[in-house]
Formats: C-alpha cells, sequence, structure tokens
C-alpha cells in the first residue's frame, strides 16, 4: 500500500487515487522517421526494469490529474522521491551505491556489508545525461 | 486578436423544455425522506441538493486568470493547492482543482453574463472557459455526524482538524470521483458528476442510515 | 528411483515408511556441463526433463537461488487451458495440453490433472462475440470450445448469481471442458525427481550473478558456489529475467509486477469447475482441499516484492462476490503475490539471445504455470538442437523489432 506525495498537490494520498504508468525519463527518438527497426523497437517495447531503484511514471487519476514521476525500490517499495514532469531524480542508483561504497570505506573494521540481494541500477547518470542532452 | 469565441447561453429565457435537477429522478426512484423520519429521531446528518448553479472551468496561466477573476467577480484565484475562495457573501467560489485548472461556481442566472465579461477582460490571452453547469450537480452535507458519513464514503482524511474550512480537493468516493470542499464550519459540499450523482444519492442515504440523514426541504422544490 | 504405485505404497505401509527414498539427490556443482538451466521451477525442471529424456542430454545442471518451484510454481492459481485466439499461442497451449493429459504417468508422480472445465464468462455484447470468435478460432485449431448461454452457464455453476439483477449480468461463457486445474508443487516435485532420476543434478541454493561471455559465446556462470562452464545456457527465471538479461548486456521488453492471490478457510466442495471473468476481473476454483483460489489483475507498478497493493485484493473480492453472492461470509485465509513478467503483447518470449548459446524462455505474464510442460518441452527441443523448435519460432525476441507481434491481449482469460 502506498502514500503517494503529490509534487502537484504537495501532499500525502492514498494509492487509489494514482494510476502507474511505466518507466519514466524514455525520451521519444527526435526523428522517428530515421529510426531503423532495432531503434524504434527499443523505444517503443524495451525496458529497464530493474531490481532496486526505478524511475517511474504516476498519474494522479483522481486528484490533480497531473503525470509526475516516483522513484522507488522495487525490492523494498519504497518511495525515495516524487518530483514533477520535466524535472531530473536526485536520488539515483548510481548515487545510492556510491554513498554505500564511502560508508563501507569508513568502517574499520573489515566485516562485509550486506548488499541484501539489490541490484543497484536504474536510469544511470549517463542515461540521464543523454536525456538532458535531448532535451536542451 | 479578437475573441471568436461563440458563447452559448445556456439558460436562455426562450427556452420551452423544464430543467430538471440531476437527482429529479433519484428523488422518484429512492424517496426523499425528511431528516430523522426513518428513526424517528433528530437528524445529524442533511444532504441538500443545490442545483442549477452554474460551474465553469477556468484553465490557463494563473496569473493571468487571477487579475481578470479579481477584475470582474471581486475574488482571486486561490494562492495554495487544494483550497477554495469563497466570497462574501458565500454564493461565489473558486477552487483549486490542479496547477492550471479551477472551478468557479456563482449563481446560476449569473454564469452567462460573467462568462462573458471574463473573456471580454482576458482578450486573447491563452486560457480556456468551459461551462460545465449541466455536467455536474452540487450536493450539501450538513449536521453534527456529516463527516462520519464522509468517513465511510472516501479514503481522505474528512476530520474535521486535519480538513478545515476552505479546504477542497478532487478524491475517490466509493467508486467514483468526487470533488469534496468545506466552504464553512457547518457545510460540506460534494460536486458530483451527473451520470454518478444517482448513485452518490443513494450511497449517502446508505451510509447516513444511522444518523437519520435525510433531505432537506428546500432542495425539494427548487427548479429553474 | 524408486517407482511409485499403488502396490508400492502397501508395501511401503507394511515397513512403517521407514525407507522411502529421497526424490532427488543433493549434488555439488561439476565444473562443466552440456546445458545449464538457471531457475528451478516448472518450467525449467520441465525444460531439464525433457532435455534428459526426449534429447540424450543428461549431463544438466538445473541452478536455482532458492529452493525448488518456490516462485511462481508455488504461487499461481493453477489453472490449465488452452483456448488462446492467435494460431501461434493456440499451438504452444495445446501442445502443453496433450502432456498434461498425460503427465502423472509419464514421471511417474501424480501431479492431480483434474479436466473439470474451465468457464470464461461474458458480461456485454461484445464479450460475447469475442467468445464466439475465440472459440470458433479454437475449434479450427482442433481444440475443445463451446459458447454457452447464460442458462448453460447457470446449469454447470447453480451458486452463481447468473440472474438479471447483477450488476454486469452473465450473457454467457466459453467453455473449455478439457481445461482444469492441477497441483503446483507436485509438477515441480514430480519434474524435479524424474530429471533427476535421468542424471540431472539439481543445484538448490546456488545463485546465478553472472555470465561468462567469451567472444559473443556463452562460456558458462558465476554463482554464488563457484563458476560452472557450459557452451549452452538457457534461462528461465520468470519475473527475475530482466536481471539476468542485464547481467548479459541486453534489456528485454518485459516489466515484472506483483500478481496476487488468495485461499479462504476450507469449504465443503461447492464449486467443480474454474470461472474465469474479465470483465468483473477475478478467477477462482476450489481446491481438492477444499479452500477457494482466487486470484484477478497484477497490480500496475513494477515490483519484486512478491507482495500487492490492498486495493488490489479488495477489487478482487468485490468481482468474486458479485458473481458468488454465496461466498460473501467467506474468511480469507492467505494472500501471497508472484513476480509476473510481463511482455507488451501478452505472450511469452522463447528465444535465442545477442549472446550465442545464451537462450531466453520468460515473458509468461500471468499465463506460464499452464505451459509448464509445453514450454519446457519445446525449449529444451530448441537448446538440444541449437535451433527454435517450430511451435517456439513465432516467440523470438525478434518479434519486437519486425513487427510481427502476437496480440494475446484480447484472447487471454485474465490478460494484463
Amino acid at each position: 500500500m502506498f502514500h503517494i506525495y503529490c509534487p502537484y498537490c504537495e501532499e500525502l494520498r492514498e494509492e487509489e487515487e494514482f494510476h502507474p504508468k511505466g518507466q519514466a525519463h524514455i525520451a521519444r527518438p527526435e526523428e522517428p522517421d530515421a529510426c531503423n527497426d532495432e531503434e524504434w523497437g527499443d523505444y517503443l517495447f524495451f525496458r529497464d526494469n530493474p531490481r532496486g531503484i526505478h524511475h517511474e511514471m504516476w498519474l494522479h487519476a483522481v486528484g490533480c490529474r497531473k503525470f509526475f514521476n516516483i522513484t522507488r525500490n522495487t525490492v523494498s517499495y519504497e518511495i525515495l522521491e516524487t518530483y514533477k514532469m520535466g524535472e531530473q531524480p536526485t536520488i539515483t542508483a548510481e548515487h545510492l551505491a556510491r554513498e554505500e561504497k564511502t560508508a563501507r570505506e569508513e568502517k574499520t573494521d573489515s566485516a562485509q556489508v550486506a548488499e541484501g540481494g539489490q541490484q543497484t541500477v536504474g536510469a544511470s547518470d549517463a542515461a540521464v545525461a543523454s536525456i538532458k542532452g535531448a532535451q536542451a | 486578436m479578437s475573441n471568436s469565441v461563440h458563447v452559448y447561453d445556456a439558460r436562455a429565457d426562450h427556452a420551452t423544455v423544464t430543467a430538471e435537477s440531476p437527482l429529479a429522478y433519484s428523488y422518484q426512484r429512492s424517496g426523499m425522506p425528511a431528516p430523522g423520519e426513518a428513526s424517528g429521531e433528530e437528524s445529524c446528518a442533511v444532504i441538500g441538493e443545490r442545483a442549477f448553479l452554474g460551474h465553469l472551468i477556468l484553465r490557463g496561466g494563473a496569473i493571468v486568470l487571477d487579475e481578470a477573476l479579481r477584475e470582474v467577480l471581486g475574488i482571486g484565484l486561490p494562492g495554495r493547492p487544494n483550497s477554495l475562495n469563497v466570497d462574501a457573501e458565500g454564493q461565489r467560489s473558486v477552487q483549486w482543482l490542479s496547477p492550471d485548472e479551477w472551478l468557479l461556481i456563482v449563481p446560476g442566472d449569473e454564469t452567462f453574463g460573467l462568462e462573458t465579461r471574463l473573456r471580454a477582460q482576458l482578450g486573447g490571452a491563452h486560457v480556456a472557459i468551459v461551462d460545465v453547469s449541466a455536467g455536474q450537480t452540487l450536493i450539501e452535507l450538513t449536521g453534527e455526524a456529516a463527516h462520519e458519513v464522509l468517513m465511510k464514503s472516501t479514503v481522505y482524511d474528512v476530520d474535521p482538524h486535519a480538513f478545515t474550512v476552505g479546504k477542497g480537493v478532487t478524491t475517490l468516493f466509493a467508486k467514483t470521483s468526487v470533488i469534496l470542499r468545506r466552504p464553512d464550519e457547518s457545510r460540506w459540499e460534494l460536486i458530483v458528476r451527473r451520470s454518478f450523482a444517482d448513485y452518490v444519492y443513494r450511497w449517502l442515504l446508505d451510509a447516513g442510515e444511522e444518523y437519520g440523514i435525510g433531505v432537506a426541504r428546500e432542495s425539494r422544490h427548487e427548479s429553474q | 528411483m524408486q517407482r511409485y504405485s499403488g502396490f508400492g505404497l502397501v508395501k511401503h505401509a507394511l515397513r512403517h515408511h521407514e525407507d522411502w527414498q529421497r526424490q532427488w539427490r543433493n549434488p555439488t556443482p561439476k565444473p562443466r556441463y552440456d546445458v545449464i538451466i538457471v531457475g528451478g521451477g516448472g518450467h525449467g525442471l520441465a525444460t531439464a526433463y525433457y532435455l534428459a529424456k526426449e534429447h540424450g542430454i543428461t549431463n544438466v545442471a538445473v541452478v536455482e537461488k532458492g529452493w525448488l518451484g518456490g516462485g511462481n510454481t508455488a504461487r499461481n492459481t493453477t489453472i490449465v487451458r488452452s483456448n488462446y485466439l492467435w494460431d501461434e499461442s493456440a499451438a504452444l497451449y495445446e501442445h502443453a495440453m496433450k502432456l498434461w493429459e498425460g503427465l502423472s504417468q509419464d514421471i511417474n508422480y501424480n501431479v492431480m490433472f483434474s479436466q473439470r472445465g474451465v468457464l470464461n464468462l461474458g458480461h456485454t455484447l461484445q464479450d460475447m462475440r469475442d467468445i464466439q470468435r475465440r472459440v470458433n478460432a479454437n475449434r479450427l485449431n482442433g481444440i475443445d470450445g463451446e459458447v454457452l448461454d447464460a442458462e448453460g452457464v447457470q446449469s454447470l455453476v447453480p451458486i452463481m448469481d447468473c440472474s438479471k439483477r447483477a450488476r454486469y449480468p452473465v450473457m454467457g461463457a466459453s467453455w473449455q471442458p478439457r481445461a482444469g486445474v492441477a497441483r503446483h508443487d507436485a509438477v515441480a516435485w514430480g519434474y524435479a525427481r524424474a530429471a533427476d532420476a535421468l542424471g540431472v543434478d539439481l543445484l538448490q541454493n546456488t545463485e546465478v550473478t553472472g555470465f561468462k561471455i567469451r567472444d559473443g559465446q556463452i562460456q558458462g556462470v558465476h554463482t554464488n558456489r563457484g563458476d560452472i562452464e557450459a557452451k549452452t545456457v538457457g534461462c528461465v527465471t520468470a519475473g527475475n529475467s530482466s536481471v539476468l538479461a542485464r547481467m548479459a548486456g541486453f534489456n528485454l521488453p518485459l516489466e515484472s509486477h506483483p500478481l496476487q492471490a488468495l485461499v479462504s478457510e476450507p469449504l465443503k466442495p461447492v464449486l467443480d469447475t474454474v470461472v474465469m471473468s474479465n470483465h468483473v476481473h477475478g478467477y477462482i476454483s476450489q481446491s481438492d482441499k477444499g479452500d477457494l483460489v482466487i486470484g484477478a489483475g497484477i497490480d500496475g507498478y513494477n515490483g519484486y516484492g512478491q507482495r500487492g497493493s490492498y486495493p488490489t485484493v479488495e477489487h478482487t473480492l468485490q468481482a468474486i462476490v458479485e458473481m458468488f453472492p454465496i461466498f460473501s461470509r467467506v474468511r480469507m485465509n492467505r494472500q501471497w503475490g508472484g513476480i509476473v513478467d510481463t511482455c507488451p503483447d501478452a505472450c511469452p518470449i522463447i528465444s535465442k539471445t545477442k549472446v550465442k548459446g545464451l537462450y531466453f524462455n520468460c515473458g509468461w505474464g500471468t499465463g506460464g504455470f499452464k505451459a509448464t510442460p509445453g514450454s519446457g518441452h519445446v525449449f529444451a527441443a530448441s537448446l538440444a538442437k541449437g535451433e527454435m523448435h517450430p511451435i517456439a519460432a513465432p516467440f523470438s525476441i525478434d518479434r519486437f523489432h519486425s513487427g510481427a507481434l502476437i496480440d494475446e491481449h484480447g484472447a487471454a482469460g485474465v490478460a494484463h
């Protein structure tokens, strides 16, 4: 059960008011006619589907009826942030992986930190940069 | 740029058909119990329909719409999401629905004049104004158990301390959606779509049974 | 392998059940196999079994990160049917259906396959047109099917509300008599035991952590129990397929969603068939233990958590009570979720990949259990021969680039 903060309504609302709408930050090819079948198929159908940090679109269907983005852990279901359309996430898998690495290095003993079996891949920094490039 | 939108007066005096409220059918089919009629005790929840009000949807930029509305109506757009501005007489209100969308409700016979004046004031601004008066109706819920009836019906927190006066939201109500708002201490307002009005009415009668719910007299004979 | 039989049962009873053999060994991984199957669910175990039985390839390892049949095999609602609309999927599911019909004898394990029939209800005129179209298509493909009217449905399921006063009155249904249910755990265990007897190594608690790839050819897998080599690797990991594909360096056209199911307290027998409804969106059968087994649609968001949201449970039960007012006071005992890997066209992927020797069998979405024997059978043939079995060929991953989709959304009993 999610309690979702709508960045437009500026308050937490019940999951039932929302519809999930799939992976966020997928840039439509600028010139669809220039795409080959592989590029177009990749754009239409192929998804990251990460086990771990995921950036996805949601629609506040019974509410303000705006699309927005959620960064969420697909294993623990924890919502890490919500942000408006057109904005970029401040929390990414790379960002969390770096933090975890730093935290591990700070530990003086050599005890291993459990990874929790989570894959820390989402929209990569590089992918986000390329999206930014496409929007600029 | 000229204002080329043709504005249509839906309440023109020469109309030959009698308008009926979206609940007219429901009153016939499901009845109109008087408050406390069924239980014989005093009623703690009362339904009252305010039919035939003028409902206008305003879309566009907040600044330009706010200026025009202040000029024409004397009240501005609410500054915060999920909030509601009501004029001094309590007859006209404007509610935030979305970052670029507001609901304006005025007495029915003012609708056409207001829309015309708003359009004139806005000139060629990039806005949309739609008269949705015929598509929805306003149901008032009063009485000390009003919020308890709502608690049974919606996932939104309607505790009077959380849902303060001046708040208004779009949310789920039973299996449909409503615009729910609280213009003053004693009243809750539900704005429901015409095609779901019967469903909401019957739901309210059922949910309010334990509070001796009934329909206020004045709403029974109101007509255009 | 100790064969199971009525006589054997008596013999063991006389010996106080003290010398039953373990159903399968717990072997140590060998450094090298001919074929590695990643994923020890029904589909993976069936693949291993048919590799050994039909193709004589017995130097096979099934690598499973948890325990056998612990994923979606243990989490589904056990419905088996083959009344799919399109020729490609009808061929695949009917292939499975024919194998189901002889499965208990084949693997000497009672999978409790019960052909009690499946009803797909129609609640609107459009539903009924779709049902007629699908049943006609099924019959042209040699698959049994009938179109029933509301009275026909009522006579099959007397406890269902088929009256006109229902919110969505039942107008009729498609009826596949050969369809039914099977005992999900027994399917995994039966295949496991039979594969093990033919020499397949079932490696539990062995998690694949990466692939060894050289010059575009698969060389083996890295696991938490060391590296294992093989020139042929088949991934049959359902909801986790995208995770494995990423390890191999590519994406799949999949999204993993939670799909929930629930069972009630046990009741006396009241429902002797399977009832599915697309329109009110719920499906129900009664297990041999007596509990009602109930399922519905997926949760719309991506999730690997094996749990979904309560609103989905609520909507499912509303649908069930709508159809069966008699169940309104039944208490639910348990509720759980599986991770289903859904494809854009609601059909599976049985395919080669960009990496030579690496095959994927995934994307079964909500409809994997019913295909278990067929999926394993055609996947084994493909792995053995290095080219896709004719039934599997249309389900290549290439269809998402060529556009030759097999759009089963309208045909699956409960599509997603």
